[in-house]
């Protein structure tokens, strides 16, 4: 295929794209004339590069559609529901030729002739209309003598004209208005055509993986000048540059959702025309943006969702009406990042999922037995219906219920390392959540050791970390036959030994004589703690994919190279979570154990971690404490007078209230409590940590009001480490921190 | 162990030529005592000093993992095929193969040399070949003073040994 017929091929598809926006668009406004010029354009540019290329099919079947949309822009025929479904059919008739182009088999052997001529019927109508529509024109009230005098005539002829333009102009500047405010990204768009580019996705994708090497390399150069104070500088400079860098290639890769957004309204026209359904699409955060592999990877299951919803969820207006609701249904799609990840909404005000419905239906299906069915919560039965071979809908349609769809919507966003959810009310409707990483290249880990050889266990998974000395382990780690478990705040947890699972021993041989350390994991809701030998300092992964052969394991979700240049395997917790049998029922006992716990603890007050600093207690709000560090006190570092610890990258400001710091010799262990303050991190520098505790509040004496900055704790008044006080560093470096720590908000903060 | 493999490719370039008179190339390695050979046409590099990196739970002729060029390689070990008890106290080399679904690693103990050989010096698998190990030989080319075992780059891929398990 030469240049120019690729060049034809982008810009008709973008083009025709552009169409299938305006001509939803219009179907609500179907006197915009900013919208039919819109339209219009597109295929007036097809059928002029068309017949310079020499493709004849398209150039006739777009010039068709060129009349019938001139009369349109006209306004000579107005654009009615019939107009629109006959260009939609057109739009789909140059898709096809255009793919057959793509594909390398010119432009194909089907005859248009049929479609050709509904397009001229529909200028038919749209004649005769005219034609009826004229006798209502100004011109006819002139005179005999008024239409014989040229020059009165060509006045009135002139005014009415006038008078019919500033009408116009009147409802387009209106229209455009709403449009305006309805669409910002578009405008914004196409202002932005001139100063953008277009660039080979493989081209990105090769930067990508430079930049994840570049990566990997500045996590070698900054363990290896660690010690080299000379080196300090230029590797903090080598890290600055590297985390720019990243996040402007990752940039380059993203796209707003909107590139899929759009086609709902196309297909919820379609299908709801189809089931008889009368549904408004709102559309909510377009402009969020998601790696566009990831949108790519998100644009079939959200799909299925869409005509799930109006399928199952949102009834018939009859039955709505019947039901005391609105009879035009609403299906709303939201887009939201939430940290790193983005959250695509699907929610309906239809008939919700019934869970009774559900249960009965697994059970026909025999996709679950009565006894464990009977034992399921509600929430729990909903997730039933992602089961692969599971439909609730009566009959099967030509749209869905063929028991393939919400299976596949799992299965396709968990791919892509994403999850779903379902909320539903019964009359109320269904809200479906995808919730979807922003990159899937680059992820934040802590590197466990186990067999001497490391292990990322990514950290979105992670709750928090516990450590169990050699002569603790006999009495904390209880056994039931030959399941470990662990009392975490008096909560059970179910134990996985990493080293058994990966050596397939299932002996309930007592771990004795070493350290052990409990990852508390918590994978798709399944929670449990992942015991290994030994922990490493948490990293950015560079994400690389498995062969085949290894993925077939099933514990592994990619490799990594570190920063000391050692490979890691990356777990999975989910699948190790799967395959240590820690189960969905058993881990929601827990949850609501947990949120009975939680729930007690917020009559209490909230928990707090507490601390000795240099001889004194001390507080710090459990919330807002991400870990804690042990490191030896030469790795504090001065930035002027101010202690900061330089640690993977990031730069704390160290607290240092008890002066621990200025006495320690350099081979002492200090203990820095890592807390985040915001959106910044601090550590604050204590003499031991003590104990997790729920705080009281105490009512100043006198008053209602709750004392600010101390608390009961195990009936001790507390001082509360107020983290906001903590002045931060300056400018430069903590933005270079927060940069490097945080993507996901600063893309947020860049993109408005 | 970058710049041997730069100029082994240059010399593979020229000797490609004598293809055509029934010469072709191959890379000779040792396993143990035992000579064998890889034609080179599926050879990316040669990589010396490889250390995998174990996988646990992994099928058994998987050596384990390496780190090439940005890449994460699965790789084979050749010992482990053909039933050999693993090499001790020596860092084995790696040859990267490249076929039709991708690439990956194969673990010999030292690589020999890169040499051209005739076709009529070939010949296919005896059948009192092991079983095994002759689903594994593409057969073998008598050089003057002794065998050199062609293994089939197809059939030593991991993905297909995944699939004869």
């Amino acid at each position: 295929m030469d240049e120019l017929t690729r060049e034809f091929l982008i810009e008709s598809q973008e083009g025709l794209d552009r169409m299938e926006r305006c001509l939803t668009d219009l179907e609500s406004r179907p006197d915009d004339t900013a919208l039919l010029a819109e339209i219009f354009r597109s295929v007036h540019t097809i059928k002029g590069t068309t017949g310079f290329l020499g493709f004849k099919r398209l150039e006739r079947l777009a010039h068709s559609g060129e009349n019938l949309l001139g009369l349109l822009r006209d306004g000579k025929l107005a654009a009615e529901p019939n107009i629109i479904t006959g260009l939609l059919a057109l739009l789909d008739g140059l898709r096809s030729i255009l793919h057959n182009v793509e594909t390398g088999e010119g432009e194909g052997e089907g005859d248009d002739a049929e479609l050709i001529a509904r397009l001229e019927r529909l200028q038919q109508i749209k004649l005769q209309k005219d034609d009826d529509a004229r006798s209502d024109e100004p011109e006819i009230a002139l005179t005999a003598t008024q239409v014989q005098n040229p020059l009165l005539r060509m006045l009135a002829q002139e005014k009415a004209e006038a008078e019919r333009q500033a009408e116009a102009a009147r409802a387009a500047a209106a229209k455009s208005e709403a449009a305006a405010a309805n669409e910002p990204a578009r405008a914004a768009a196409a202002s932005a055509a001139e100063s953008t580019l277009r660039v080979d996705v493989a081209l990105l994708n090769r930067m990508m993986n430079l930049v994840g090497e570049l990566v990997l390399t500045r996590n070698q150069v900054l363990q290896a000048t660690a010690a080299d104070p000379k080196m300090t500088l230029l590797s903090r400079r080598l890290d600055m540059v590297t985390a720019d860098l990243r996040e402007s290639v990752m940039r380059a890769r993203m796209q707003p959702v909107s590139n899929i957004f759009s086609k709902m309204p196309r297909i919820v026209r379609d299908v709801s025309q189809l089931l008889g359904r009368k549904v408004r699409l709102e559309m909510e955060g377009q402009e969020t943006e998601l790696d566009k592999s990831l949108l790519e990877a998100i644009k079939d299951p959200l799909t299925h969702a869409v005509r799930n919803s109006l399928d199952h969820g949102i009834e018939l207006p009859e039955v709505r009406a019947a039901a005391g609701k609105n009879a035009e249904g609403t299906l709303k799609l939201r887009a939201a990042q939430e940290g790193s990840h983005v959250i695509i909404e699907v929610s309906d005000d239809g008939a919700g999922i019934s869970a009774e419905k559900v249960r009965n239906k697994a059970i026909e299906r025999g996709l679950i037995n009565a006894e464990s069915a009977a034992q399921l919560p509600e929430r729990e039965l909903l997730n039933l219906i992602f089961l692969p071979g599971f439909s609730t809908a009566a009959a099967v349609t030509s749209v869905s219920g063929r028991g393939v769809g919400m299976d596949v919507v799992k299965t396709n966003v968990e791919k892509i390392g994403g999850k779903v959810e379902v909320e539903s009310r019964v009359g109320k409707g269904t809200t479906l959540r995808l919730r979807i990483p922003l990159t899937l290249a680059i992820i934040p880990a802590l590197i466990v050791r186990t067999l001497e050889q490391s292990f990322a266990v990514p950290q979105g998974a992670l709750s928090e970390l516990v450590h169990l000395a050699p002569e603790q382990l006999a009495t904390s780690i209880e056994w039931i036959e030959n399941a470990p478990l662990y009392r975490l705040r008096g909560q059970l947890l179910p134990l996985v030994i990493l080293d058994r699972m990966l050596t397939a021993d299932n002996s309930s041989r007592k771990l004795e004589g070493r350290d052990v350390f409990v990852a508390v994991l918590d994978a798709d809701g399944r929670r449990y703690g992942l015991a290994v030998d030994g922990l490493a300092d948490p990293e950015e992964i560079v994400v690389k994919p498995l062969s085949a052969v290894l993925k077939d394991v099933g514990l592994y979700s990619g490799a990594t190279v570190l920063g000391n240049g050692d490979l890691a395997l990356i777990l999975d917790p989910g699948a190790i979570a799967a395959k240590a049998g820690v189960t969905l029922a058993a881990e929601d006992a827990l949850v609501q154990t947990g949120a009975h716990e939680a729930e007690a603890a917020g009559d209490r007050g909230s928990e707090y971690l507490l601390v000795e600093v240099a001889g004194r207690r001390a507080a710090v709000l459990l919330n807002d404490v991400l870990r804690i560090e042990q490191v030896p006190a030469s790795r504090i570092e001065y930035a002027g007078l101010r202690p900061v610890l330089h640690f993977d990258g990031q730069l704390l400001p160290v607290e240092d209230a008890g002066g621990l710091l200025g006495g320690a010799h350099s081979e002492m262990q200090v203990i820095i409590v890592v807390c985040r303050d915001g959106n910044r991190q601090v550590g604050v520098a204590v003499t031991h940590v003590l104990d997790v505790a729920a705080g009281s509040d105490l009512l100043e004496a006198g008053t209602t009001q709750p004392a600010t900055g101390v608390t009961l704790l195990k009936d001790h008044v507390t001082g509360i480490v107020d983290l906001g006080s903590i002045a931060p560093l300056p400018m430069l470096e903590q933005q270079a921190a927060a940069s490097w720590q945080e993507p996901g908000p600063s893309y947020a903060e860049n993109a408005q | 162990m970058n710049t041997a493999p730069n100029m082994l490719s240059e010399t593979f370039s020229t000797r490609k030529q004598d293809a055509a008179a029934g010469m072709s190339q191959v890379c000779s390695f040792y396993l143990g005592d035992g000579l064998y050979g890889l034609s080179i046409s599926h050879i990316l590099e040669i990589v010396g000093g490889a250390r995998p990196e174990a996988v646990p739970l992994a099928p058994p002729f998987v050596a384990g993992l390496v780190h090439y060029r940005g890449d994460v390689l699965t790789t084979v070990s050749a010992r482990k095929l053909l039933g050999m008890s693993p090499l001790e106290g020596e860092t084995p080399d790696l040859l990267v193969v490249e076929n039709d679904g991708g690439c990956f690693g194969l673990i010999v103990d030292s690589v020999h040399e890169v040499m051209t050989v005739s076709a009529e010096d070939f010949e296919a698998s005896p059948s009192t070949v092991h079983e095994r190990s002759r689903t594994l030989f593409a057969g073998a080319y008598k050089l003057k003073n002794r065998l050199m075992v062609m293994l089939d780059h197809e059939r030593i891929d991991p993905l297909k040994l995944a699939k004869g398990n």
